[in-house]
């Protein structure tokens, strides 16, 4: 996209619609009324000669002006012709100086008379001879020059002169001394390409393109208001059917307006935002969740481990590490036979990016008492993926808890239904799912006009497992959101790398509305 | 995890006619998705917790449970084959138990053998942590003599045929070369002895959890009679990987038969147990829990469909777990199962009343009245990953600063997490050359510093940042920028720019960002040696500033 794009078309009707740019340089060439060059009216209209060019090409593409194109030869001094130009040339000034000393000099007298250096006496001494203005003689062994004319024209002195003014045509009559400065390197010449518009469409026709006063006012301006100009005239209608090309003004990210919206929703169902860190102990991450130490999710090959500059993290609760390590070796009080394995310090400090938000939901539960409360979060998580089409080390996840006395599977389900509602999904159906920190879980499944039954919202209620050792006795339900999966779905997004698109362009243009 | 069935194989052991609608809704209810379907197979994703659906048989018997076809407990009788494996001294510390049995009478074929290799794969992969925790080795039955020895002995001593091969291999060599060998031998190499499993005739069966030898280990169409061993470092998990292969064996019309197995130092037991564990479940919680007003007779038939033995009396189920469940710790997940067998599809979504007043933390208010401010001011908004390169954060921008950085990043890319905005914003930039100027862009967002005292060691900040880059770009403007959002923000007297150098910007062209006399970010023009670095060939002006980190500026009334 080139920035004359940005032109905003504001044309009037009349089978013709001009551009503002248009307008201007076609009132222009009224004004002037006759060939100009592009460049001049460049200069006159304090504009680009290459947009001046390009609106000159429109215009004659649509029949308004003739543009012609001529290859035109300019001209500049050189060094030495910009001295000669000046000082005058050398014959000249020789010349000059014999006709001064009474029309005959001694060589040598004539030259210093002249001021000519031992360069320059040779060129005017060759000059003069070819002009036939001096003779020279030998007499006594001295050179004499002596005048042959009165007085002396050159053709090559006017045109320096009239080149060092700035003057750009020659005249005719100057050609046969703009051939000898060409030869003499006085004058250097370049070819140059010149655009040279006229009108092609009677004036009154352009003046009733681009006139407020034929057709009606144009521009409504303070005076007229105030002087009542305008009563009784007509307005120059635009053509307001014109969609103008997308402009880039300030706008909030699509997808970040998604997330906005989806918030929006959730504080309309009663939960409150909630934050947590992006770097997490194993503990947080995992152990709270009651996920075994030894679970393949914890692998370098699937969780971010982190290292630098520090490696391992701190329990910040003595009391509620003891109960979780319980639940995991024994089951603790919680009536459960827990893993069956000892539970390792070093491997529940490990520092980790955090897989999913759920340790959100858990620093939440620990840091809150007397229920009810709800709470959700929407924000990035992280897995150690190579970026693709289909895969990403970041995304983000939308999950919320309830908890509250004597809730129920049938709550849960609820809540899902309502909340899946809200986002704009109408047919839901619930299968069983699987979570190693909720039981019973559910999975949501959304039909999708063209993708079909597509899963977006898992759930469950926190095991015993993981409530216990929280102090927690009431029953604490969890949902997920397959956010960015609905935006996808939405946009019409296929590569899960233009969420987070690094492409301006593709940001400029891509929009969410609901 | 996806298990592939012909889907009449299936339903020969299901018993009953299905289409494939039918088929894939009952799975659906059963917590089984399906994920498509070949010419004459299913593909069924199987969740982690039901490692006993992961062959053809066990979903056949979750079906037929389910189906009502033959719900309750499934029965496998064990005969005492009164054949005996000997524990010798030395594994403790390499991989203490191990759990064996006999299947007698199993029909095989090519396509059969395959399956049972695959169900055997999928247990060792998964439950058995990558064969870590547990693995196991089906035998010809006939071609063994008993007593079998679990041992060990030094590498270069063991040597045998291992299977899929024809020539003899020693222990390192089976290591080095075998591919199996290659996968799984970090698992014993550092061990000086390593397991082995020997029969009384000097034959060698297996070099657990490696390979099994192509002598004894190698089930055909012929084999009928398999012996089954399972070793490893996680006694329930062994025997559990046992009880899930025997069972699934008997499906297909085996007899399963146990076999003492004696620890050096005792205890001598009886393998696999099959009996069930009993547990009981309050029904009041099972209501509770579920939100479902369900009779005893409907809890008992719920379970029965799940494959458990039931029977539910004076307040309390009293339940029967199959030994092929892996999953059952808590009564809770006898709940769950209770709902699943009552079927998902009978239950009626309740919305309860519970009363909270919601609303977005003080963080995002502040986030969203500054991004608006910054859409006012002409910007665009972009969304920028977390994660970013050393290269981007220090050599480029010319700094030293601290970073949080990862151990196992797939990419350099995305191997440390930003500790500013601006070198991701420069980045950006560098990669839009070809886009509209101006360019005006921000993002608010946050980022991640070390902090050797905080309980994670890190220091999480909202930050904001906008670059604007053109043929012609003025500071001065993005001063007047910048005041303006600072004013919108309520800071009106409250704000200074105080001259700074700084090795990002240029010269007598950069300014600290105060805020009530606090050094909250820096404003200027980008040094033409930093756009270099990111191949940006415009000139930039640009500032970042930390967001108040309690969410407002207002001071408390």
């Amino acid at each position: 996209m080139n920035q004359h794009n940005q032109e905003f078309w504001y044309g009037v009707i009349d089978d013709i619609q001009l551009t503002e740019g248009e307008r201007t340089v076609l009132s222009e060439l009224v004004e002037i009324d006759k060939k100009v060059q592009a460049i001049s009216l460049a200069e006159k209209l304090n504009e680009r000669p290459e947009r001046v060019v390009s609106i000159l090409n429109s215009l004659a593409e649509k029949s308004l002006i003739e543009l012609e194109i001529q290859e035109i030869e300019s001209y500049e001094l050189t060094d030495e012709g910009l001295a000669y130009a000046t000082e005058g040339l050398p014959e000249l000034r020789l010349f000059e100086a014999v006709r001064k000393s009474g029309g005959s000099a001694e060589m040598d007298a004539a030259v210093s008379a002249a001021g000519l250096s031992e360069e320059t006496k040779g060129i005017a001494i060759s000059w003069c001879r070819k002009n036939g203005w001096l003779s020279i003689s030998k007499r006594e062994g001295r050179t004499i020059l002596t005048v042959e004319k009165d007085e002396t024209h050159s053709q090559v002195q006017e045109l320096l002169e009239l080149l060092k003014d700035g003057e750009p045509g020659i005249e005719e009559s100057l050609l046969d001394g703009l051939v000898q400065a060409q030869t003499r390197t006085l004058v250097e010449t370049s070819t140059e390409k010149v655009f040279l518009a006229s009108l092609a469409i009677e004036e009154s026709k352009a003046r009733s393109l681009i006139g407020p006063e034929s057709g009606g006012i144009l521009n409504l301006t303070p005076e007229m208001l105030a002087s009542g100009q305008w009563r009784g005239r007509e307005f120059k209608p635009y053509n307001m059917e014109i969609i103008p090309p997308p402009a880039n003004v300030g706008r909030k990210h699509p997808y970040a307006e998604f997330v906005d919206w989806l918030k929006e929703e959730l504080i309309g169902l009663g939960f409150t935002e909630w934050w947590g860190p992006f770097v997490e102990t194993e503990f947080w991450n995992n152990d709270v969740l009651f996920v075994p130490q030894d679970h393949v999710a914890r692998d370098v090959q699937d969780q971010f481990r982190v290292d630098e500059p520090y490696s391992h993290g701190k329990i910040p609760d003595e009391k509620h590490f003891e109960q979780v390590k319980a639940v995991h070796e024994d089951g603790g009080k919680t009536g459960s036979t827990g893993w069956e394995a000892k539970f390792s310090r070093e491997i529940a400090t490990r520092l980790c990016l955090r897989a999913h938000t759920t340790p959100v939901s858990m620093r939440y539960l620990a840091s809150h008492y007397e229920p009810p409360h709800k709470m959700f979060i929407i924000d990035r998580n992280f897995r150690s993926e190579t970026l693709s089409a289909t895969h990403a080390q970041e995304f983000d996840q939308c999950e919320g808890i309830i908890w509250d006395e004597g809730l129920t599977l049938r709550d849960l389900m609820g809540y899902i239904r309502e909340i899946c509602r809200s986002v704009g999904i109408k047919k839901l159906k619930f299968k069983p799912g699987q979570f190693p920190f909720t039981e019973p879980s559910v999975e949501g499944y959304a039909k999708h006009e063209t993708l079909g039954w597509i899963e977006v919202a898992p759930g469950g209620i926190f095991r015993p497992e993981v409530t216990h050792p929280l102090g927690i006795k009431e029953t604490v339900l969890a949902w997920g959101l397959g956010a960015s999966r609905m935006y996808m779905a939405a946009m019409d997004i296929d590569d899960i790398r233009n969420v987070f698109s690094r492409d301006l362009t593709y940001i400029r243009r891509k929009y969410f509305a609901r | 995890m996806i298990v592939t069935c012909i889907i009449d194989s299936l339903l020969r052991l299901v018993g009953r006619k299905m289409s494939r609608e039918q088929l894939e809704d009952k799975l659906f209810l059963l917590k089984a998705e399906v994920e498509g379907f070949g010419e004459d197979t299913i593909d069924i994703e199987i969740n982690p917790d039901r490692q006993d659906m992961l062959s053809t048989e066990g979903v056949a018997r979750a079906l037929r449970a389910f189906l009502d076809i033959d719900p309750g407990l499934p029965k496998f009788p064990v005969r005492n084959s009164c054949k005996k494996i000997v524990v010798k001294k030395g594994l403790d510390k390499i991989r203490k138990y191990i759990s064996c049995g006999i299947v007698k009478g199993v029909e095989t074929s090519d396509q059969l053998i395959k399956e049972y290799m695959r169900l055997q794969e999928m247990l060792t992969s998964t439950h058995g942590r990558n064969r870590r925790k547990a693995s196991i080795g089906l035998y010809v039955y006939d071609d063994l003599k008993f007593p079998i020895y679990y041992e060990t002995e030094l590498p270069e001593r063991i040597e045998f045929v291992p299977l899929g091969h024809d020539e003899r291999m020693d222990g390192p060599t089976i290591l080095q070369r075998h591919e199996k060998g290659v996968e799984f031998g970090p698992i014993i190499s550092g061990f000086q002895r390593w397991p082995l499993l020997v029969d009384s005739g000097g034959k060698i069966l297996s070099l657990p959890p490696i390979i099994n030898s192509n002598d004894l280990g190698r089930i055909s169409e012929d084999t009928h009679n398999i012996f089954v061993e399972v070793t490893g470092t996680h006694l329930p998990t062994v025997e559990q990987c046992l009880n899930i292969m025997t069972t699934s064996l008997a499906e297909r019309g085996g007899k399963i038969e146990s076999v003492e197995v004696s620890y050096p130092n005792g205890p001598v037991v009886q393998t696999p147990e099959l009996t069930p564990r009993e547990m009981e479940v309050d029904v009041e919680e099972i209501r509770r829990l579920l939100g479902l007003d369900v009779t005893y007779k409907e809890i008992q038939a719920s379970l029965k469909r799940m494959c458990y033995g039931a029977k539910v009396s004076k307040g309390t189920a009293k339940v029967k777990v199959p030994a092929f469940r892996v999953d059952i710790l808590h009564p809770w997940d006898i709940i769950e199962d209770v709902a699943i067998g009552y079927g998902f599809d009978n239950i009626d979504p309740t919305l309860p009343g519970t009363m909270t007043v919601g609303g977005v933390r003080p963080m995002t208010r502040l986030k969203n009245k500054t991004r608006e401010l910054m859409v006012g001011t002409g910007f665009q908004e972009i969304m920028s990953y977390i994660m970013t390169s050393p290269e981007v954060l220090n050599e480029k921008m010319e700094r030293t600063t601290p970073y949080v950085g990862t151990a196992n990043p797939k990419s350099r890319d995305f191997s440390v997490l930003r500790n500013s905005l601006l070198p991701v914003l420069l980045d950006f930039a560098g990669r839009n050359q070809h886009a509209d100027y101006p360019q005006k862009v921000f993002e608010v967002g946050d980022i991640v510093l070390p902090d050797k005292d905080a309980e994670t060691r890190t220091q999480q900040l909202t930050s904001l940042c906008a670059l604007i880059t053109n043929t012609q770009v003025d500071v001065t403007e993005l001063l007047r920028e910048l005041a303006f959002v600072l004013r919108g923000l309520g800071l009106e007297g409250r704000f200074k720019f105080q001259s700074s150098i700084d090795s990002c910007f240029i010269d007598g062209r950069a300014a600290r960002i105060l805020v009530d006399k606090k050094d909250v970010g820096i404003v200027g023009e980008v040094s033409p040696t930093v756009l270099t670095n990111f191949e940006i060939g415009s000139p930039v002006v640009a500032f970042e500033m930390l967001l108040a980190q309690e969410g407002t500026y207002q001071k408390p009334y």
